[in-house]
Parts: C-alpha cells; structure tokens; sequence
C-alpha cells in the first residue's frame, strides 16, 4: 500500500493525544514520589527534589497492601478457577450434546447475561447471608463465578460449536465417554477461547468493585480496590499516601499487561466479540 | 411444550438442531427420556451442566425472583419480618423525585458514554489502523486505561478534580488558564459529566480494540477499487470505512450503553451521588436504598426498572443488529 509514508505524521499527531491520555498516570507516579509540602505547592509541572520512596513504604504499611493484594489474588485464583471447571463442561453440552431442555436452559443463561448484578443484589446478600458466606472470601468468589457464568459459558459454547462434529463422531467411536470427549479432545485445541475466558474473568474479577464492597466488611478480607477506596477516604488529607497508595493499586497490571500485551488484546477482543 | 421461535433474541448463533428440540416432551425429574433423545447423552449433559446450573441458580436464578418477591412486601432491613404489600412500593417508588432524577442521570450518563467512551475509541481506532510500524505501540498505551479498576479510577479522577491539588486545575493555572478551573465536582451542573469522563477514561480502550478488529475485516479491495476511482481520503472514509464499520458500531453503541447502565464505582467512590443528588444514578439509588435506607421494597422496584432498562436495550440492539446482517 502507499499509506507507508503517512506513518511518521500521523504518529506524530497521536503524541500528544497519548500524553494526554496518560497524563493522569504521569501525574500520579510524579506526585507520589513528592513530599507533602511539595504536592501543597500545586505545581504539576515540578519534578520532586527527592524521590521520597518512603511514601510507598508507609502507605504499603499503614494501608496494609501485602494482605488487599494477597486477598485479591486468592480471589481471582479461585473465580478463574471454578469459572473454567464450571463454563468449559457446560459449553460443550450446550454446544455439542441433543437433550431435552437444551433450548430453554440457553434462555435462562441469556437472561443472567441481561440482568445487571446490581439489579439482583439484596436477595443476593440474603442468600449470602443464609448460607454464612458474608464477609468471606469463598461468597465472594461464588457470587462473582455465578455472575460470570452466562459469559463464560456462551464463550465457550460459540467455541466448541466451531469444531467439527466428525472429531467427536470419531472419538465417540472409539468408545470415548463425553467427559473424555471434552478433556482429551476438545480442550487441547480449545487455547483461544480459554485464553480469552481466563484473561477476561481475571481481569473483571481484580477490578471487581461492587460486590466486594457488599459482601466483604472486614478489612482483613477486602481486595485491593475496595481496601484502596477505604485507605483513600480515611487518609484523604494525606495526598502522598493517597497517591503511593493508588500507584501501588493500578502500577502491577499495567506491567503485566505491557508484557503479554498481545494475548490481553487477543484475548479480550474475542471475548468481547463471542460473548 | 411447545418450542416457539424467540424472534430478537438471536445474541449468539442459534441453536444446531433447533428443530429437532422443537417438539419435543417436557423434561422431567431425572432426565426422563423423549423418544429422539440418547439417555445416556441426557445423563452426561447433565452432569456437565450441573456445577454451573447449580451456581447459577442458588446466586443469580434464585435472586432474580427473590427481587420480585421483595418489590410486592414491605420489610425494614435484612433479616426482618416481612409483610405482602401489594403495589405501595411500585407506587412510593413512583412518587419519588429522586427515582426521577436517577433515572434522567443514568439516560444522560448512558448518552455521555457513548458519545465520549465509544467517540474516543472510534476515532483511536480509525487514527491508528494505518499505521504500521507504531500501531502496537500506540493501541497498547491507549488502552492501559481500561486496565484500572473503575474504583481506583473514581480515586484517580476524585484527586485529578481536587479544586486545589488537582491535576487539572493546577495545570490550568500554570498554564495562565486559570479562568477555566472548576469545581468540577461540586458544581451540580457540572458533576455527572466530570464524572463520566473518568468512566469513559476508563472504558474507551476496549472500544478502540473492538473497532480496530472490525476495521480490519474490510475487505481490503473496495479500497483498491476506490483508489482507482480516484476517491478521496474523505471519501473512502465515509463510503468505505463507515459503512463497514456498521455492524461492529452497533455492537460497541449497546456494549457502551449496558456498561453505563451498570454504571456505579466511580459515581459512589467520587460523589457518592452528591452534591443535592445531581449525580445519582439508579444503580448508587439502589445501594443507598437497600444497603442504607434498609427500603428493601422500593430498592426491589427499582432493581426491577434497572433489568428492564437492561433487557430493553438488548433486544432493540440484537433486532438492529439481526436486520444490519441480512
């Protein structure tokens, strides 16, 4: 194509709509390195005289990160975890075995993929309540898998509907039960979709925010979003530990996904399309 | 029962054998057997099906009747006796300004989304797609925002907002701007959409990658064949590129709308509806209602009105959606 030439220009251009962009970013890695008198100055243009790396220590400290970030990631092992174990065996019924109910089952589960979270919330924490599951980390782990389910399991059926029959007609043959079907056939050709099912429920359960902030009272069992809210409100007049604090909340994502930026991308784009 | 075609309702591909499920008996306790079924097939369906329906039912089936439930009686907290009420909450629910007012924040809210959210990640998308060597590069660091939890945004943006420390007004003022500064978050005229710029801050980026995907399934010739023609950049954009586009802007259009429904984090971490409930919408409503108030009937209505909304813009959109692929 002759668009080559017109690379430099246009890149040129984004420049400053990206600084913009990451501005907010910028600004806060800057101001949490500042001391307090310095972020008093409001110069956001000022580079800090020292790098105060202290301001990380106390807020990890007194905000107690070592255990919101040792919480959120229990909770996104166990959420990505019963998701599959539950959306993968689901899928393929749906998608590959005839039985009575098929039909009206796939409606029910498009009803949940309809029905807000927050419109089904009380008798949700009722049902939480009942079952002694407030404010622990397991009821926050089945609330968020049952609202993920409808997703994960059109994901997996839109993928399992792909695959041909004649390989299950073949292994079905060969006296291969549906489980066998599913594990041993299915499931090692199935890396795209789990991949997009896992980076997807992964990334929504570590930003979870509304039902950790219903189900999770204590701040020995809060994850990191709802512990960073609750640290901010508390210490709102101490701007540089608000500030390390929201570094430390948002910095090890952006990491990771800068390095496997193109499995995220792959991934989140057809999650997005098949769900 | 007899299996009647769901018109609008097509999300996903429809069923394999849809017509082989059509007419066939009900499904009774244990997987009892209609004549064109294997049984041993409906055994393993169902216990293939049976971790998630179980879930699904006890934490997503089980509450969404529970809400009807809850909106026809009157209960004064969790865990309390109840008593039937008939339609008082449907008609207190009614009665309330503030439901009003809820209701027109979230329509505005929805509309600011898409406008800003699914604006920016269009025109992202259409700027970046030509580029070649700097495309990774760019769609990685436009999209490092929509990795944030929405609540650490609300966080982010509330001191971005500060009238004093904030980003934006110090570096208007350094910027010999000072005229602009706002209290952009105390100002109620202002209020929603400074905070629905920090929601579409966030939310752009997944926009921008669904655009960009659906830019690179045009055909590629019709921009040969324009060129030939001697098209303009203009024009190829509106006769080519937007129109090809059509399908994949319907999807981000409802995608943006069901995202600014659900709408909640930033409003409650940011404003938490204030000031004077200028920036309430219906989903911090329902959480002051039943998590504050402890009005588990009008919250339950309320509930009810929110999956209404949902379910209506759904259909609309898979309607649209189904005639666009015809």
């Amino acid at each position: 194509m002759s668009t080559r030439h017109r690379e430099w220009p246009v890149a040129l251009g984004l420049a400053p709509v990206m600084l913009l962009i990451l501005a907010p970013f910028a600004w806060l890695i800057v101001s949490s390195l500042k001391t307090e008198a310095e972020i008093g100055q409001a110069d956001p243009y000022a580079w800090p005289a020292d790098l105060m790396w202290r301001n990380y220590q106390d807020a990890w400290q007194i905000g107690g990160f070592g255990e919101l970030v040792g919480n959120s990631l229990l909770n996104l092992a166990g959420v990505v975890l019963l998701t599959l174990l539950t959306c993968a065996p689901a899928g393929y019924a749906l998608a590959k075995i005839r039985f009575p109910g098929r039909e009206w089952l796939f409606y029910t589960f498009i009803l949940g993929l309809t029905i807000p979270v927050q419109a089904i919330v009380i008798p949700l924490y009722q049902v939480l309540f009942g079952l002694n599951l407030v404010n622990t980390l397991s009821g926050i782990v089945l609330a968020q898998v049952s609202s993920g389910i409808p997703f994960g399991i059109f994901l997996m059926r839109s993928f399992f509907i792909s695959v041909p029959d004649e390989l299950i007609e073949a292994a079905k043959i060969d006296g291969a039960s549906h489980l066998q079907i599913l594990t041993k056939v299915l499931l090692p050709i199935s890396t795209p979709a789990i991949q997009a099912l896992v980076i997807i429920s992964a990334l929504s359960t570590w930003n979870d925010f509304f039902l950790p902030l219903i189900v999770l009272i204590s701040p020995e069992v809060q994850t990191l979003p709802l512990g960073l809210v609750r640290f901010a409100s508390t210490y709102a007049s101490e701007y540089r530990l608000v500030f390390s604090g929201t570094v430390i909340s948002f910095l090890p994502v952006i990491i990771l996904y800068i390095l496997m930026q193109r499995r995220f991308t792959e991934g989140l784009t057809q999650g997005a399309i098949k769900g | 029962m007899i299996n009647r075609e769901t018109p609008g309702s097509s999300t996903v591909a429809p069923l394999g054998n849809r017509s082989a499920i059509a007419k066939t008996a009900t499904v009774e306790a244990g997987g009892s057997v209609a004549r064109r079924f294997d049984s041993h097939d409906t055994g393993s369906a169902l216990w293939l099906m049976a971790p998630a329906l179980v879930l699904y039912a006890i934490f997503s089936l089980l509450p969404i009747a529970a809400t009807f439930w809850l909106s026809f009686n009157s209960s004064a907290g969790f865990n309390t006796a109840s008593s039937f009420v008939g339609l008082d909450n449907y008609a207190a629910t009614a009665a309330d300004p503030i439901v009003w007012q809820s209701l027109w924040h979230t329509l505005l809210w929805l509309i600011y989304h898409v406008v800003l959210a699914g604006g920016l990640g269009l025109a992202l998308a259409l700027a970046i797609s030509r580029l070649k060597v700097t495309q990774v590069f760019f769609r990685t660091a436009f999209f490092l925002p929509h990795l944030v939890s929405l609540a650490v945004v609300g966080v982010i943006w509330a001191n971005i907002y500060d009238p004093f420390y904030g980003l934006l007004n110090t570096a208007l003022t350094e910027l010999g701007l000072g005229a602009f500064t706002q209290g952009w978050l105390s100002d109620p005229a202002l209020v929603l959409f400074s905070v629905n710029v920090a929601s579409s801050w966030q939310g752009f980026g997944l926009y921008m990658l669904l655009f960009i995907a659906g830019l690179q399934n045009i055909d590629h010739s019709l921009y040969d064949a324009a060129e030939v023609d001697g098209a303009s950049a203009w024009q190829k954009l509106v006769y080519v590129t937007l129109p090809g586009l059509r399908e994949v802007t319907t999807f981000v259009v409802s995608l943006a709308m069901i995202n600014g429904l659900k709408g909640f984090a930033t409003v409650f971490v940011m404003t938490n509806g204030g000031p004077f409930y200028q920036s309430e919408l219906i989903t911090t409503y329902i959480y002051r209602l039943a998590f504050q108030s402890q009005d588990h009937g009008r919250a339950a209505v309320l509930c009810i009105l929110l999956s209404l909304l949902a379910i209506a813009i759904t259909l609309v959109f898979n309607r649209w959606r189904a005639r666009l692929s015809k």
